[in-house]
């Protein structure tokens, strides 16, 4: 049997140059001595190198025949769908985008696979300014299901979901899905690393996606909030004192527009937004007792009532 | 910088095969060294795995019918090209990286909104059906003041908040690099008060100038992934967490996630995690609530009630 690199290489090239589909006997025949002679092992080998064909995107079409070879399977790859397509790209955007994918990290080589595919090729980046973001299986088909709009399942909070995915985003280091939940028939906002196992898409062209739909109205703009999730931000607010020593730092993280108060004493009242208590609790906590909520009094007892539990529940 | 692993399974070496090929026919005639540098392999690998493609074509596999490639002292030449002209479509994996990269590069400081980069995007994006794919990424006030340092090698003076020790220090900075992960921004820098190389977090920053000096550059390379803060030196910390305490796994590095009952591993686990400071943890436990308590060390067992308590004197003096 042949070396798998040299038999991929072989059947690919087989199957873009013939005119006419291809039986896997045929093929097998053609490449005599490439692919072992009983038939169970030969299937199975086939069936692993056209695996590998298709993850590496390479459109294998198929089609059962009539006629003589009635009810086999026929194969061929068009040329058409395979080639990559001439994109347009000058030499100095596709520089650009080079330095852009070496300067990005998402943890994968795929950037760096696509970059050769356009011609390019990684010199060494900038090192003095670099970007990660986080990256899983799931982004890819998610992505692709958004610009397909196909339906996405997958498992959420122990539940199946099927969406009808509108956008991809991803906001301050966290990837968010947001679409049309079909049981609740209401827009819903999912993060990506929450989901639970792996995302099927459904056919091309399931819906429409809303003209100007805008994620990030959806997804809260969040201050250090990695404690949203879900869930709508209705306006409510909190005034909090803060110590001189962070004022400056909240402030900034704030904008000078939640300022209600400046003291003498370098210390600050600010307006926060507490909607969520959930993530308006943790931002209170990083500040420890440099940080003091005023009001409203209900606000402030729930807070008190979490510290109370704390230093007596144990 | 992306990894540059070389290919080592038949998968991955036909991978980089059918990207190899198109570009050495487009060129006809290519030092082997070269096409090494380029993928990122040794020279031996290349010469192999080009040896191997020579002998691939159409059946019956005479000379006219393979690809036609043959390498002398050290150059790859190319005949008429046949097979493998042009490269092989984007997969969505790879279409979803570029435009990622690029719009994230794209909202980095210095970034040309209608430069190249930007240009290159548009053209992409018509063709990958790019209409829901959104990157945002805000960033602290001060980090194109520091990135503008970098770039220019200009030492800086800083207030830095430091969290671990409760601190706002004054100090002078040589800025290396900077880097945004999972949402924050840091600056890599020469530490003059510590005679280190240290990592701040920016939006820590309190205060920037320029001190009007100068450092000569050098080469660094940012940490990326979630690996540099778990540093082997720090001490660890054993908790014993709820399911409502489960997002401390998906936020900080760990070292271990152990069920206490392996028959219900979504109940209570035990976690080892590198613990930064002690006032980090403090804030970390107090944030998990009762969802959370420590193991071991014992000296730590009582950090999360007395953290509480040392937060509420405030409401009780105060309020």
């Amino acid at each position: 049997m042949a070396d798998p690199v040299e038999r991929m290489t072989n059947v690919l090239t087989l199957l873009l140059e013939t005119r006419v589909p291809l039986t896997l006997v045929e093929i097998a025949d053609r490449l005599a001595g490439q692919y072992p002679d009983a038939e169970t092992a030969r299937r199975t080998a086939f069936e692993r190198d056209k695996a590998v064909l298709r993850s590496e995107g390479v459109p294998i079409e198929q089609v059962v025949l009539t006629g003589r070879q009635a009810g086999q399977t026929g194969y061929w790859v068009d040329r058409e769908r395979y080639e990559l397509g001439d994109f347009g790209l000058t030499d100095e955007e596709r520089n650009a985008l080079q330095l852009a994918v070496a300067t990005v990290q998402l943890g994968t080589d795929w950037g760096e696979q696509a970059i050769w595919k356009l011609g390019g090729g990684l010199g060494a980046g900038r090192r003095d300014l670099e970007a990660s973001l986080p990256s899983s299986p799931s982004l890819p088909v998610l992505f692709q299901a958004v610009s397909d709009r196909a339906i996405a399942a997958f498992g959420y909070r122990g539940r199946k979901r099927a969406l009808e995915p509108y956008s991809l985003l991803a906001q301050n280091g966290l990837w968010y899905l947001v679409g049309r939940d079909r049981e609740h028939d209401e827009v819903r906002v999912y993060r990506v690393d929450r989901i639970e196992g792996t995302v099927d898409a459904g056919e091309p062209g399931a819906f429409e996606r809303p003209v100007d739909f805008d994620a990030r109205a959806l997804v809260p703009a969040d201050f250090k909030g990695r404690g949203f999730g879900e869930g709508e931000a209705e306006a409510e607010w909190a005034s909090v004192w803060v110590s001189d020593v962070r004022a400056g730092g909240v402030v900034r993280e704030l904008g000078d527009g939640a300022v209600e108060e400046r003291r003498d004493d370098g210390s600050v009242v600010v307006r926060v937004p507490c909607s969520n208590p959930l993530a308006f609790r943790h931002w209170m906590l990083e500040l420890l007792d440099e940080a003091e909520i005023l009001g409203p009094s209900s606000v402030r007892a729930v807070f008190v009532a979490y510290l109370g539990e704390l230093v007596g529940g144990r | 910088m992306a990894s540059r692993k070389a290919p080592k399974t038949a998968h991955e070496r036909f991978r980089r095969l059918l990207v190899m090929l198109p570009w050495i026919m487009e060129r006809g005639e290519v030092p082997v060294a070269e096409v090494a540098e380029r993928f990122g392999m040794s020279e031996e690998a290349v010469i192999a795995d080009l040896e191997r493609a020579s002998m691939c074509g159409l059946p019956p596999f005479e000379p006219g019918d393979l690809i036609d490639l043959y390498i002398d002292d050290g150059v790859v030449y190319t005949g008429p090209p046949k097979f493998f002209t042009r490269p092989l479509r984007l997969t969505a994996p790879e279409g979803f990286a570029l435009l990622v990269a690029g719009r994230t590069a794209l909202q980095l400081p210095g970034a040309d909104p209608e430069g190249p980069l930007a240009r290159g995007l548009s053209k992409l994006a018509d063709r990958l059906g790019a209409a829901g794919l959104e990157v945002q990424m805000a960033r602290p006030g001060f980090a194109d003041p520091v990135a503008a340092a970098v770039e220019e090698r200009a030492e800086l003076q800083i207030g830095y908040w430091s969290a671990g020790r409760e601190v706002l220090s004054e100090r002078v900075i040589d800025p290396l690099a900077v880097f945004t992960d999972r949402g924050y921004w840091y600056v890599l820098a020469d530490d003059h008060l510590s005679g280190e190389e240290r990592t701040f977090r920016i939006d820590r920053i309190e205060s920037v100038e320029r001190t009007g000096g100068s450092f000569a550059g050098r080469d660094v390379t940012p940490p990326t992934g979630t690996s540099w803060f778990s540093d082997a030196d720090l001490p660890r910390v054993t908790l014993r967490i709820s399911p409502s305490a489960r997002w401390i796994t998906e936020r900080y590095p760990i070292d271990s996630v152990t069920p206490v009952d392996p028959a219900a591993p979504r109940d209570l686990a035990d976690i080892v995690l590198p613990v930064a400071s002690e006032a980090w943890l403090a804030r970390l436990l107090v944030r998990a609530g009762t969802g959370v308590e420590v193991v071991e060390p014992a000296e730590w067992r009582d950090l999360a009630r007395s953290t509480a308590d040392r937060v509420l004197r405030r409401y009780s003096s105060a309020g």
